[in-house]
């Protein structure tokens, strides 16, 4: 695989509009990925999901040139449901949409800006190698979205073992708010997405995140995310991890100045051999700040579901309230779950609090539901759903809640 | 309607009802009064399909081998359990728990399901009929209710899906007096010349509102003795422990 890989980045150096700079930062992240590789267990943030062991199982060759649309694709766009859009086809801008918006107080770019210094994370590594162009959304200072973002992340169906390196970031600069949702489609095939996203979230600021992986795929996806919060703002974050093969969703948060606050709640949905992760980093380097994160888990049929969470307090973050929560129910036997929880604390004055629990579903319960008709599989989903239910609840924008229900079938 | 013939049950090698005999016709009240481990809830459990006993013997139920159905294929057929202690169902709406039941249950007779407004009509009469505030509907099923809530929505849900065996496990257990007498007319209402009910109590003032037809003494799983209402009251005075 690494000769082809090897080619594909001389092709893409070559017939990419680069500087000698931006092409010496690229190769050299590209050695670093070449002499390194995909990650596998024996890193520790990887430990429960081997991605160099998934990538050749799943994988004869990856194909990482540069493709342009060439089919065209039909676009399931959300009914009934007011949105702005932005549609990326095989990674590239093919639509963007703005109707409901002051479209003076948004600026959407592509440019190129490389990381200077060499990333640990050899997954951004290969991103920076192959990435041609950085799109970023800016909302204005002061500018509050009327309606949600939603960005559809479409494949074609002709990809097939291609990977794909993306990267979106978002700037909100202070006093501005925006609800971003993020969808994919459903007839992709089995593709490597390697997507990067780097958020600032200016002072007074709130940014609604909702990702939203729900089409069955056998795509295998890794997302990673660096959010950075200023004084006074706000992140909701919300992953529904479902169709994919693999994920893993490595979500990174800084509180960088007081009164910051992150509530991220996720639910991993699993069945069929899928194998998702999610792993947080909450930093928390000044004081007053606050995190929240609830996640819940149900595995079925030999899948297996992951999630790492940090809460990290630097000596200068009093007042710090940090709580973290993992539930997974295990439907069967053939499942597996891993949590790891950690918190590293150098602060005196904090409150954080870590619980982690894994059982079966409950079986007086299940009877109950079927002493009045329900058969054992509809008490079992009555069950699964009301579990995971708790999760839905927290989504704050009654309208993506109740969208969030529609898409998934999750309610009371 | 329902002949329980020489009824074993067994769970982890403890022997629980050791031979019991029991007949009830439709329209009949039988009421089964016991000391604490007796055998009583094990009894209604094992009538509405509970894993985890071994069980011998014969159930019939309107001519049909009981145990060989399933928990909800009972339910189908007729059979009612009050649970003693209702579970709670977090994350599940009691409104969209009572409707997928109901329909469950049209489903399986071959009978339309009801639809959303259907639904709610049935829903509003029956929850006025047992002064059953319906905004508790609307939430988490039995979480955070009251005890008494708790029952009242026992009886709510038998009531809808209007069962022709209820049995009640000890539904009187944890009611006041305004509960219990509310309860009592839910069950009254509900009683006709087809529908039959089972009555599992420790005390005898629950039947002083549900007026049975028969009472049953069982005592280290078996019933030693039958009688009409007024052996409840003998009970009541000598107790358990003395009566033989």
């Amino acid at each position: 695989m690494q000769t082809e890989i090897k080619s594909n980045f001389e092709k893409s150096l070559n017939d990419g509009d680069f500087s000698s700079s931006q092409k010496e930062i690229k190769e050299k992240n590209f050695n670093k990925f070449i002499e390194q590789g995909f990650p596998n267990k024996r890193i520790e943030n990887w430990k429960f999901s081997d991605l160099n062991q998934i990538i050749s199982t799943n994988f004869k060759n990856l194909d990482f040139s540069k493709k342009d649309n060439q089919s065209s694709i039909d676009v399931d766009f959300i009914n009934e449901f007011e949105h702005n859009k932005i549609v990326f086809v095989n990674g590239n801008i093919s639509k963007i949409d703005f109707s409901y918006e002051n479209e003076d107080k948004i600026s959407l770019e592509q440019d190129l800006e490389l990381d200077k210094e060499l990333n640990a994370n050899v997954l951004l590594n290969l991103n920076t190698a192959f990435l041609s162009s950085c799109i970023k959304i800016t909302v204005n200072k002061g500018y509050q979205f009327q309606k949600p973002l939603i960005l559809y992340n479409y494949l074609t169906s002709d990809l097939e073992s291609h990977g794909l390196n993306m990267r979106l970031d978002i700037n909100l600069e202070d006093d501005s708010s925006i609800d971003v949702i993020n969808i994919s489609n459903k007839n992709a095939k089995n593709n490597f997405l390697n997507f990067r996203q780097k958020i600032n979230i200016g002072k007074n600021s709130v940014l609604k995140n909702y990702s939203l992986d729900i089409n069955p795929t056998s795509n295998i996806k890794y997302s990673f995310k660096d959010i950075n919060l200023n004084k006074n703002s706000h992140l909701e974050y919300f992953v529904f991890s479902k169709g994919s093969k693999f994920a893993k969703h490595d979500i990174n948060c800084s509180l960088n100045n007081n009164y910051g606050s992150v509530t991220l709640n996720g639910i991993i949905d699993l069945d069929n051999k899928k194998h998702h992760e999610i792993k947080t980093v909450i930093n928390h380097n000044e004081e007053n700040c606050k995190s929240y994160q609830l996640i819940k888990s149900v595995l079925n049929e030999n899948s297996k579901g992951v999630y790492q969470g940090k809460i990290y307090v630097n000596s200068k973050a009093q007042k710090t309230d940090g709580y973290q929560l993992s539930r997974a129910l295990l439907l069967n036997e053939n499942v597996e779950f891993n949590a790891k929880p950690e918190l590293e604390i150098y602060a005196d004055d904090v409150k954080c609090s870590h619980g982690s629990t894994s059982g079966n579903i409950d079986e007086n319960s299940i009877f109950y539901l079927m002493s009045r008709g329900l058969s054992h599989a509809q008490s079992k989903k009555l069950l699964t759903n009301g579990f995971l239910n708790e999760v839905v609840e927290k989504i704050t924008n009654k309208d993506v809640k109740s969208l969030v229900k529609k898409l998934t079938g999750i309610q009371e | 309607m329902l002949a329980i013939e020489n009824l074993k049950a067994k769970i982890e090698d403890k022997e629980i009802l050791k031979g019991l005999n029991l007949n009830i016709k439709p329209g009949e009240v039988h009421a089964i009064m016991g000391p604490n481990g007796s055998g009583k809830s094990t009894l209604s459990n094992i009538l509405s399909g509970k894993k985890g006993y071994e069980v011998n013997g014969n159930v019939t139920f309107e001519g049909e081998n009981l145990l060989d159905l399933e928990t909800e294929e009972r339910a189908h057929k007729g059979i009612f359990l009050a649970f003693q202690y209702p579970l709670e169902i977090p994350g599940v709406n009691t409104n969209t728990f009572l409707k997928t039941s109901i329909n469950a249950i049209k489903k399986a007779r071959g009978e339309k399901e009801l639809d959303a407004i259907e639904f709610l009509k049935l829903i509003k009469q029956k929850s006025a009929e047992l002064k059953f505030d319906e905004k508790i509907l609307s939430r988490q099923l039995n979480v955070g209710f009251s005890g008494g809530e708790k029952k009242k929505n026992e009886i709510l849900q038998m009531s809808i899906l209007n069962p022709k065996l209820s049995i009640l496990d000890e539904t009187d257990s944890g009611l006041d007096i305004d509960a219990l007498r509310i309860v009592s007319e839910g069950v009254n209402s509900l009683r006709s010349k087809d529908n039959s009910f089972l009555i599992i109590t420790h005390y005898q003032r629950l039947l002083d509102y549900i007026k049975p037809d028969f009472v049953h003494v069982l005592k280290n799983g078996q019933i030693i003795k039958s009688g009409d209402h007024e052996l409840a009251k003998e009970l009541e005075k000598i107790g358990y422990e003395d009566f033989n």
